[in-house]
C-alpha cells in the first residue's frame, strides 16, 4: 500500500502535459477534469521557479473541463469538438490529447480518436495519462513512447553518424531543465556531435522529432527516467543507446562524460579533445579565481549538506559537492519514487561518489518524514546546506541553515534559463552557494 | 420561506442550479443586470428560474454560449484547498492520486503570505493526499484513507480533519461520509467530508460554498449562548488587514474566515454581531448560512469599494451594531480627507482607459474603484456570473449598483478565463491597462503591450485610503508597459492568424459549422 503524502514533490500522470509542451509548437489537450492541468501548472511550471509555460501551456492549454454530463454519458464528443476546434484555433504544429483520472474511469477512447483524426493526416497523437497511473515521471515516459509510436512512425532508412538523440533532465519538472539542456547541447556539439535535444528553445520542434530515427544512437543522462523509452527505441528502430546515469557538474566530470560519449560513437577525439582543453582552461581560470575566497574563508560556510529531491539532480550535485568541492553529505533523500527495480542502482550511485566518499540514499515520497529526516541530519553544528525544494524551506529556518532550491516546488527562487551543470553551471552553482554566505549575514 | 442555504444536508446544490450561474455570455453590463433579474429571482425557491418564465415550462436561464473550444481552469476542488487547507490548526485530507495536490504550491505561497499579513507564525500548509494509485480504483480505498486519518491526527493533533472528494473517487464511489463517521467517533473531533470533485460544477465557485457549508455545519458553535457584541465576521481570502483600521470608528474587532484562521476563530462566527464580505460572489454562502442558522446579521450593502459603496457599506454596519448615529460624521471627515489627492490622482489619471477581469462582484467593485479615480472603462470581463446571491439582498446587488452610480460599461463578457479570447476581448476596446486576478489571462495582455495590476491583495482597494493606494498604484502599473511593448514587438501569441482576425469571441458556439471548414 503506498503512502498518504504531505508536500508532495511531483505532479501526477496527466503532467506529462508539460512534456509535451517543452517541444515547440506542440500542443497538449487535456481531456480531464478542469483543474487538473491547472494544477499541473502549479507544481511544474509557476511554483517550480516561475519557469512559465509559454506557447500552448499554462493559461492557453485546451482543456475539455469535463462536467458531470460527460461523466454520465461520456466524453468523446466534446473532446471531438475540443480536438476540431484546437487545430483551427491554435498555430501548433503536434497536438496531444492526454486523459485524466475521470475520463479513463469512463472509458473514454482517446487513442481511438485520435486515429481518426491521423488517418485524416492531421498530428494528433493520444496518451493514456490518468493521475492514478503515478506520478509525472510516469507520464512523460508514457507521452514519448506515444509521440514516438503515433507520431515520428516507423522508419528503416540510414542512420546518420555521429546524430544522435539526447533524453536527460525531465522538462518542467527539472527546474534548470532548460538550462542544462542548454549546457549538454552545448558541450556535445562542442565535441563534434549533431543534437537533437528534443526540448526547449534549442529544439527545432517536431522536425526534430521526425528525425530521432535517423540516429546514430540514443544518449541517456538520468539515473532511470527515460530507460524505458530508450529500450523502447532500441526494440522499435534497432537504435543503440548509452546510458550514462549522472549529470556532469564540473570540469572533471564534464570532460569524462564528453569522452566517454565520444568512445561509445567511435567518432573523431581530435576535435573533442581541443574542446575539452578549451573548456578546462577557462573552468580552472575561474576556479583558481574562486579558491581565494574559498580558501580564505571557513567560519559561517557550510560543511556539510543534505539533498533532497529527484533521483538525477540528487545524486549529481551530491557527487559534485563532495567530490569537487570536498562538503561532506551527510542525508541524501529521493523524492521521486523511480520503480522498485531501479532502486539498488541508485543507491550504488551513492557508494562510490569519489575516492574514500560514500553516502547512504534514501527513498521517500512523505514531505513530512522528508523533512524530518532533515531537521534530524547530523550537521553537527556547522552552517547546515540543504539542497532541496521550497517544502524544505521550514525546516532550513527551523536548523538556521541555508536552502538551494533546485528540485520542484520552487517557489522561493526564479529561473529563467538557469543551469548547474556542465563546465558552465557547475561555477553557477558554486555562486549560488556561496552568495548565501557573504555580506554580513 | 424555507431555507436558503441547507445545513441538514452534507452535500451543496452547485450554483449553476441554486442561483442560475452563467459562464459564457457577452453583453453590456445594464443588459446583464437586466437579464439577472435579482430582486425577482431572490424570491423565488428555485432561483436558477428568474421568476418570468413560469408560462414558458418554469425555467428562465440567462442564455448562454456552449463554446467548443476550452481552455483549462480551476475547479472546485482547488479552491476547497485553498479555503479549507489553509485553516491554521486542523487539517484536510485530499482523497485521490497525487495530482489532485500538485496546486499546493502555490497555495503554499498564498498562505504563507496570508499568514504575516495577518501577522500569524509563518509554517508551510499541512494538506494531505492520499496518493492514491491504479489498485486503489480497482478495489477502492477506505482503508488508506483510515490510515492516512489516524496519520494526520497523530502527526500534528489537529483540532478538525476535512476530507476532500476529487473526480476519480467520485466515479468510484468512495465513501467518505461513512468513514468519516466512523473516525469521528474514534478521534473524538469532527471529521467533516467535502464533495468538491472537480467535475461537479461548471464553476470553481461551487467550491467555496463547498467549504464555507463544511464550516458551519460541523465546526461554528452551535449554541453560541455568549454572542459577542463587538465581533464582526468578516468572509475574505489573503487580503491584508484594512478592515480593522476601517473599522475602527465602530469599535468592532474583525474575525476573518476562513483562509488563515484557527479553528476557534471559526467556531465563533456564530457569536459574532454581524457577517460582512470583501466580495459577495465569495461570502454569500456563509454569511446566509450564519444569518438563518444563528441569527447573525449579514450587511445588506455592496462591498465597501470605492466611494458611494464605502458609504452604504459602513452605514449598513453601523445600523446591524446599533452606531447609526456615529456614522454620518466620520463618512463625511473621511471625503473631506481624502478629497485633495482623490482631484489630483483623478486630475493625472485623465484619459486613461482600464479593464477589469476578475471573479464576478468583486470586478463591480473594481470597476467602481477604477472609476471613482476617473478612469475610463469600456471593457470588463468576469470569470462568471450569479446572476443573484443566497442572500438574495436588493442592496447586495452589485452589478446594478455598478451600473446606477457609476453607469454601464458597453462591452461586459462572461468568461471563465478563456486565454483565447482575452486577447480580441482586449483589442475591442484597446485599454492601457487591465486589473486583473487568478492565472493565465495577464501573459496574454503582456503580449498586446498592455501591463497588468495582479490584485493580489483583493483588500488593497478597499474603503477610502483604496482609492487612493490604487491610484498612486496605477503609475506605478502604467510604466511597465514600456515591458509589454517589447513584448508585443517580439513575442508572438499561440492562435492562428484565423482566430486572432476574429471579432466576435463566441462566433464558434453560434456558428460551429465554420469548424467543419477547412
Amino acid at each position: 500500500m503506498s503512502n498518504s503524502i504531505l508536500h508532495p514533490h511531483y505532479g501526477c500522470a496527466i503532467g506529462a502535459a508539460y512534456t509535451v509542451a517543452a517541444i515547440p509548437k506542440a500542443v497538449p489537450i487535456a481531456n480531464s477534469g478542469p483543474g487538473c492541468v491547472d494544477n499541473q501548472y502549479c507544481m511544474l511550471a509557476s511554483g517550480n521557479g516561475f519557469q512559465g509555460a509559454g506557447f500552448a501551456g499554462g493559461g492557453a492549454m485546451p482543456s475539455a473541463n469535463l462536467g458531470e454530463k460527460e461523466i454520465v454519458f461520456g466524453g468523446i464528443p466534446r473532446l471531438d469538438l475540443l480536438v476540431k476546434s484546437t487545430l483551427k484555433i491554435i498555430d501548433g504544429d503536434l497536438f496531444v490529447i492526454l486523459s485524466g483520472c475521470s475520463s479513463e474511469l469512463i472509458g473514454d477512447d482517446i487513442v481511438a480518436l485520435a486515429k481518426e483524426y491521423q488517418e485524416k493526416g492531421k498530428p494528433v497523437v493520444a496518451v493514456e495519462a490518468a493521475g492514478f497511473k503515478g506520478n509525472n515521471l510516469v507520464g512523460h515516459e508514457l507521452a514519448l513512447e506515444a509521440i514516438i509510436d503515433q507520431y515520428v512512425g516507423d522508419y528503416d532508412g540510414e542512420r546518420t553518424r555521429g546524430l544522435i538523440n539526447v533524453f536527460s533532465e525531465v522538462p518542467y519538472f527539472n527546474t534548470n531543465w532548460r538550462g542544462d539542456l542548454i549546457e549538454l547541447k552545448r558541450v556535445l556539439e562542442g565535441a563534434g556531435f549533431e543534437v537533437n535535444i528534443l526540448f526547449g528553445p534549442q529544439s527545432a520542434g517536431v522536425s526534430e522529432w521526425k528525425t530521432i530515427p535517423k540516429a546514430q544512437f540514443n544518449l541517456l543522462v538520468s539515473p532511470w527516467v527515460g530507460l524505458s523509452t530508450v529500450e523502447y527505441l532500441k526494440e522499435k528502430y534497432g537504435q543503440d543507446y548509452l546510458h550514462i546515469p549522472i549529470l556532469p557538474i564540473g570540469e572533471e566530470a564534464t570532460s569524462g562524460f564528453l569522452r566517454q560519449v565520444v568512445e561509445f560513437a567511435g567518432i573523431d577525439k581530435e576535435k573533442s579533445e581541443k574542446f575539452i582543453a578549451k573548456e578546462a582552461d577557462e573552468y580552472y581560470y575561474f576556479l583558481e579565481h574562486f579558491s581565494e575566497f574559498f580558501s580564505e574563508y571557513w567560519y559561517g560556510l557550510p560543511s556539510r549538506f543534505a539533498t533532497v529531491g529527484d533521483s538525477a539532480y540528487n545524486i549529481a550535485v551530491t557527487k559534485f559537492l563532495a567530490g569537487q568541492i570536498g562538503l561532506i553529505p551527510i542525508k541524501q533523500i529521493i523524492t521521486d519514487n523511480p520503480p522498485q527495480k531501479y532502486r539498488a542502482g541508485i543507491a550504488k550511485l551513492y557508494e562510490n561518489l569519489s575516492e574514500g566518499i560514500s553516502a547512504e540514499a534514501l527513498f521517500i515520497e512523505d514531505g513530512y518524514e522528508v523533512e524530518k529526516e532533515v531537521e534530524n541530519a547530523p550537521f553537527c553544528g556547522s552552517v547546515p546546506l540543504i539542497i532541496g525544494s521550497s517544502w524544505e524551506k521550514d525546516a532550513a529556518v527551523k536548523l538556521g541553515g541555508l536552502l538551494i532550491e533546485t528540485t520542484t516546488p520552487v517557489t522561493e527562487e526564479l529561473v529563467i534559463n538557469r543551469s548547474y551543470i556542465g563546465y558552465k553551471g557547475a561555477l553557477s552553482l558554486l555562486e549560488k552557494i556561496y552568495t548565501l554566505t557573504v555580506g554580513g549575514k | 420561506m424555507a431555507n436558503k442555504v441547507k445545513l441538514d444536508l452534507v452535500n451543496v446544490e452547485n450554483r449553476e442550479d441554486r442561483l442560475g450561474s452563467i459562464i459564457s455570455w457577452d453583453g453590456s453590463a445594464s443588459r446583464l443586470a437586466e437579464l439577472s433579474k435579482y430582486e425577482a429571482r431572490a424570491q423565488k425557491k428555485n432561483r436558477a428560474c428568474g421568476g418570468c418564465g413560469e408560462n414558458a415550462g418554469g425555467y428562465c436561464r440567462i442564455q448562454e454560449f456552449d463554446m467548443p473550444f476550452n481552455q483549462q481552469t480551476m475547479c472546485s476542488h482547488s479552491i476547497v484547498a485553498c479555503q479549507i487547507g489553509n485553516i491554521t490548526d486542523c487539517i484536510l485530507i485530499e482523497h485521490s492520486p497525487i495530482g489532485c495536490s500538485a496546486i499546493h504550491p502555490r497555495f503554499n505561497m498564498g498562505y504563507k503570505i496570508g499568514l504575516a499579513r495577518r501577522g500569524k507564525p509563518i509554517e508551510s500548509i499541512r494538506i494531505f493526499s492520499t496518493n492514491l494509485l491504479e489498485e486503489d480504483m480497482l478495489f477502492g480505498a477506505a482503508e488508506k484513507l483510515r490510515r492516512t486519518i489516524r496519520d494526520a491526527y497523530e502527526r500534528f493533533a489537529p483540532k478538525a480533519i476535512f476530507l476532500s472528494m476529487s473526480c476519480s473517487t467520485a466515479v468510484i464511489g468512495e465513501d467518505i461520509e461513512g468513514v468519516g463517521e466512523e473516525l469521528e467517533e474514534e478521534l473524538g473531533i469532527p471529521i467533516v467530508p467535502m464533495h468538491c470533485e472537480g467535475f461537479r460544477s461548471k464553476h470553481w465557485s461551487t467550491g467555496f460554498d463547498i467549504s464555507q457549508h463544511a464550516v458551519v455545519r460541523q465546526i461554528v458553535n452551535k449554541n453560541p449562548e455568549n454572542k459577542q457584541k463587538d465581533l464582526i465576521n468578516i468572509v475574505a481570502l489573503w487580503g491584508t488587514d484594512y478592515f480593522t483600521e476601517m473599522l475602527k470608528p465602530l469599535n468592532l474587532r474583525v474575525n476573518y474566515m476562513i483562509d488563515m484562521a484557527s479553528f476557534d476563530e471559526l467556531r465563533q462566527a456564530s457569536e459574532a454581531a454581524a457577517t460582512a464580505t470583501f466580495c459577495h460572489t465569495l461570502g454569500s454562502y456563509m454569511a446566509t448560512a450564519l444569518e438563518e442558522e444563528y441569527g447573525v446579521p449579514q450587511i445588506n450593502a455592496p462591498q465597501p469599494y470605492g466611494i458611494a459603496a464605502t458609504d452604504e457599506w459602513l452605514r449598513a454596519v453601523a445600523k446591524v451594531v446599533g452606531k447609526e448615529g456615529e456614522i454620518d460624521a466620520y463618512i463625511q471627515s473621511e471625503h473631506e480627507r481624502i478629497a485633495p489627492k482623490l482631484a489630483e490622482l483623478r486630475e493625472k489619471l485623465q484619459g486613461i482607459k482600464g479593464f477589469v477581469a476578475t471573479g464576478s462582484s468583486f470586478a463591480h467593485a473594481m470597476a467602481e474603484v477604477i472609476r471613482e479615480l476617473g478612469v475610463q472603462i469600456d471593457g470588463s470581463i468576469v470569470f462568471h456570473h450569479d446572476p443573484v446571491y443566497d442572500s438574495g439582498y436588493e442592496n447586495q446587488d452589485t452589478l446594478k449598483h455598478l451600473v446606477e452610480h457609476y453607469g454601464d460599461i458597453p462591452n461586459f463578457t462572461v468568461s471563465k478565463t478563456q486565454q483565447f479570447q482575452f486577447s480580441g476581448l482586449l483589442k475591442r476596446v484597446n485599454p492601457d491597462f487591465i486589473i486583473i486576478r487568478h492565472n493565465g489571462l495577464a501573459p496574454v495582455a503582456a503580449k498586446l503591450g498592455i501591463p497588468s495590476f495582479a490584485m493580489g491583495d483583493e483588500h488593497f482597494p478597499l474603503g477610502y485610503d483604496g482609492i487612493i493606494r490604487t491610484g498612486e498604484a496605477l503609475f506605478e502599473i502604467l510604466a511597465r508597459k514600456k515591458f509589454g511593448q517589447v513584448l508585443k514587438r517580439h513575442v508572438k501569441l499561440p492562435y492562428t492568424d484565423w482566430w486572432l482576425a476574429q471579432e466576435d469571441q463566441f462566433i464558434l458556439a453560434k456558428h460551429p459549422e465554420i469548424l467543419d471548414e477547412d
